[in-house]
């Protein structure tokens, strides 16, 4: 994971411990967020699509579930997305 | 005793309508009432639309959600020519809300995050649920049980069935009762984070893809037929069973099978002692959301076939949703229906539509776009709630055939306690700290009275913390609490006794910490940014909901607010379920939290700072029938006996009379047969404001030769946990496990800042 993509994942671990009310010790780049990980439901995948939005100006509506399935798939997605901020203030 | 219920007077304001007549008038025109939303900001929304009454403004220095309640309550009582003052102790106030003061709660918060020394304290008062039943209690001179039903949007059926319960207890002989809910930034961020608002106005049971909201308020004059008639009343309609049920599977959306609707629907039907086939005409829940659409279409064609015998529409498909006033307001729309003889639509079905609802439901008739005329002889109004809550009840022509489920005698049981104090969590540590003489944990920052709840204690009860992270500390506390109280009842809930093992909490603050976060979100990234995740918290009944789902019973469940003795109304309110439905046990549940945010708008009352320490924390009360806890051995705490309420109209923060609180404490001897001098125990309510000690002091004057106990001279005043932890520890002096009594009986009190007082007696076994 290169410099920016972990600053973006960073972010989002903090942003999850703090809004899902996770726990850090049991918030790492790899942990599946949903099913058999950490156990996140719909509720929270709407908190995230949310959160996503606010903190990088990145909208997940309709994308697919496989960028959901860690924070590290997350993060990935986010900075080539053409929308995320950084990304339009570069170019 | 008769059990006769009528009603006789209704006053309705909504979307389509600043009356009654007029309401249905255009409901029967399929008039819809949804357009652009004006009083919530909702330009970074996807969805506009809702169903606003504009033309009602809401009168300076009041909150909206009483003021629409009291606006109908005008046009019920004066319509039922009734004389709330001449017997105001025998009349009572019961009303449902979801959001309360929410228009309020917006507005304090923005003065808060603008300065926090600009919120004001006056604002305080106008934001939690109590504040509703008190300020229609004071505007009529009502006197007798006054309290609010906060199980979201199943709350105005809830109200309405308890108004009658409580006459046909004898606890009064006329209730004001109804529901009132405001248009808010609140509900309108909440659902549209859960992507559960349609974009365009909703057409239920078909196409719909979500709510419409909508705001408003009905009221309805219930009354018992024999006062009705010696007072010459006109009568609507007679008030005949009701039927609560819970999902116990997930905070906001309805178990798919819709199981649960379906069988507060049959225990609607079976305790009027009717038949599904009876049934002409049913105001479906319908809210439009295919979540609910689908379980609330699959539960009716199961009852009733879909050969289109009975007639069924969602009237929110015109007046959208109303929250905790929607039952009440669909239930002004009934009684209309049995008086015309003419029910109301579904609307915005084409041609189209119709032939797709035929492949989905046959000849199951929605009353398409027009209402029409029929036989209306009884009616079912339905309503589900956040929390997995149902409820079910039935209104019929006068003099309808009928044949009600009649009260058993049963005696009513304290078989296990679960507390969660800042003395310490579980019974056993509870005891050891007060036989101990411990002193109770205390915030270190504010000095409060604070209980904590973590990992261990989650661990303990064998709840995950995928279940636990999702919670307030309200809830927290309430899960941990009632899975306690299960465990030292000895009661393993199974397939066969869950629908058995119902829920009655109290609380007078309920979720302030986690709607004073979500408000503030919204305030701070607009409306379209509203916390998915915080919403579901900010309703009241999403405490015990979430304790439904993590112990997985399924009975009734009804959360009150009015205040801090709702703890000891749950328990109070409880015998008579246990009397007269399926329930075997009831968990009475008194919990409210405290928090940074509880203890900034306490400080605002001015109550903290003159006397009062807060506390806080859940305590749950295992009530059992004498067959059910004999049958399984059960040990046995104490005996409940009886109940009294009482009410002084005073200003909404102040506390009553005096004279009040006795009366509460009469009728409650009255009602146990328990004479003043047999008294051996009283539990106090003061809480170090003198204003209450005084009151306290005189009102129990008979009482000097009493042992007494105070529990929030240990533990702050923790509000409905402090009433019920009263109740806890008069049942722990009782059996003995607590001091050395000599009482055979025990006395609990408890006042509420509003002018409530409940009264309980005990009896040791």
């Amino acid at each position: 994971m290169n410099e920016r993509q972990k600053a973006v994942a960073d972010k989002i671990v903090d942003y999850l411990c703090q809004t899902l009310r996770l726990p850090k010790e049991n918030v790492n780049y790899d942990v599946p967020l949903f099913g058999d990980g950490i156990g996140l439901d719909s509720v929270d995948s709407l908190e995230i699509i949310a959160g996503m939005n606010l903190l990088f100006g990145v909208s997940l509506m309709g994308v697919n579930d496989g960028v959901f399935a860690n924070i590290r798939t997350l993060s990935e997605y986010i900075i080539n997305d053409p929308d995320y901020k950084e990304n339009r203030s570069n170019g | 005793m008769d059990d006769r219920i009528v009603i006789t007077g209704l006053g309705l304001i909504c979307a389509v309508g600043g009356n009654a007549d007029e309401c249905f008038d255009n409901a029967l025109a399929g008039k819809v009432g949804i357009k652009e939303v004006e009083s919530v900001e909702h330009s970074g929304c996807y969805a506009h639309i809702g169903g606003e009454y504009t033309k009602f403004k809401t009168p300076a220095g009041e909150d909206r959600a009483s003021a629409l309640c009291i606006k109908a309550a005008e046009e019920a009582v004066a319509d039922s020519g009734l004389d709330v003052t001449k017997d105001a102790d025998r009349v009572g106030v019961m009303i449902g809300s979801c959001v309360g003061g929410a228009v309020t709660i917006e507005k304090f918060y923005r003065d808060y995050v603008a300065d926090p020394d600009k919120a004001s304290g006056d604002d305080v008062l106008k934001m939690p649920i109590s504040a509703i039943a008190n300020n229609v209690a004071l505007r009529f001179g009502a006197r007798g049980v006054i309290d609010n039903v906060a199980n979201a949007c199943a709350a105005g059926t809830m109200s309405v069935a308890m108004a009658a319960d409580l006459i046909r207890s004898g606890k009064a002989d006329a209730m004001i009762a109804g529901g009132s809910d405001p248009m808010s930034s609140l509900a309108f961020s909440g659902f549209h984070a859960l992507h559960a608002l349609d974009d365009e106005p909703c057409r239920p049971f078909n196409k719909s893809k979500g709510i419409a909201l909508g705001e408003g308020a009905g009221i309805l004059i219930v009354e018992s037929y024999e006062h009705a008639k010696a007072r010459g009343a006109k009568i609507y309609c007679e008030i005949l069973g009701s039927g609560v049920s819970c999902d116990a599977h997930h905070i906001t959306a309805p178990a798919p099978d819709g199981e649960g609707m379906q069988s507060a629907m049959a225990r609607a039907i079976e305790n009027s002692g009717l038949k599904a086939d009876d049934i002409d005409y049913v105001n479906a829940h319908g809210t439009g959301t295919p979540l609910n659409d689908s379980s609330e279409l699959g539960a009716m064609l199961r009852i009733f076939g879909d050969g289109g015998k009975v007639s069924a529409s969602s009237t929110k498909s015109m007046v959208g949703h109303c929250l905790g006033a929607a039952g009440s307001v669909e239930a002004v729309l009934c009684v209309k229906a049995i008086e015309r003889g003419m029910v109301p639509p579904t609307v915005g079905y084409t041609d189209e539509d119709k032939a797709a609802m035929r492949e989905k439901a046959g000849d199951f008739d929605f009353v398409p776009n027009k209402g029409k005329k029929r036989e209306v002889g009884y009616v079912q109004s339905n309503n589900y709630a956040f929390g997995g809550n149902n409820a079910s009840i039935i209104y019929a022509k006068e003099g309808a055939a009928r044949k009600l489920a009649k009260p058993t005698d049963e005696r009513v049981f304290v078989t296990g306690l679960g507390i969660v104090s800042p003395l310490g969590n579980t019974v056993e540590k509870y005891v050891e700290a007060i036989n101990s003489g411990f002193e109770a944990n205390k915030c270190e920052k504010c000095g409060d009275f604070v209980s904590t709840v973590g990992a261990d204690d989650f661990a303990a009860v064998g709840i995950k913390l995928n279940f636990y992270r999702k919670l307030d500390k309200l809830s927290q506390m309430t899960c941990v609490s009632g899975k306690l109280a299960l465990a030292d009842a000895g009661i393993e809930v199974n397939e066969e006794n869950a629908t058995k093992i119902g829920i009655i909490a109290g609380t007078s603050d309920g979720p302030q910490t986690d709607i004073a976060n979500f408000q503030k979100g919204i305030i701070a990234n607009g409306t379209q940014s509203g916390s998915a995740f915080l919403f579901p918290n900010t309703v009241y009944n999403a405490a015990p909901g979430y304790l439904s789902i993590s112990a997985g019973v399924k009975g009734y469940n009804v959360t009150y607010s009015n205040g801090a003795a709702s703890g000891l109304a749950a328990t109070a309110y409880s015998p008579r379920v246990l009397r007269t439905t399926q329930n075997d046990v009831i968990l009475a549940v008194g919990a409210d939290e405290d928090s940074d945010t509880v203890h900034m708008l306490y400080e605002k009352l001015g109550a903290v700072g003159s006397g009062m320490k807060l506390g806080d924390g859940a305590v749950t009360i295992v009530l059992e029938k004498e067959t059910s806890a004999d049958k399984r051995g059960a040990k046995k705490y104490a005996e409940v006996l009886g109940s009294g309420f009482a009410h002084s109209d005073v200003k909404f923060g102040e506390y009553g009379s005096a004279g009040s609180m006795k009366k509460a404490v009469d009728s409650a001897l009255f009602e146990s047969g328990v004479k003043a001098a047999d008294i051996g125990l009283v539990l106090t309510c003061s809480n170090g404001l003198k204003s209450l000690s005084d009151i306290e002091n005189e009102a129990l004057k008979e009482f000097e030769n009493a042992e007494k106990a105070s529990v929030k001279a240990l533990c702050g005043e923790g509000r409905a946990a402090s009433s019920a932890l009263e109740v806890a520890h008069a049942s722990l002096m009782l059996s003995g496990k607590i001091g050395r009594t000599a009482a055979k009986y025990a006395l609990v009190v408890s006042a509420s800042a509003g002018g409530s007082f409940n009264a309980v007696v005990l009896k040791k076994i």
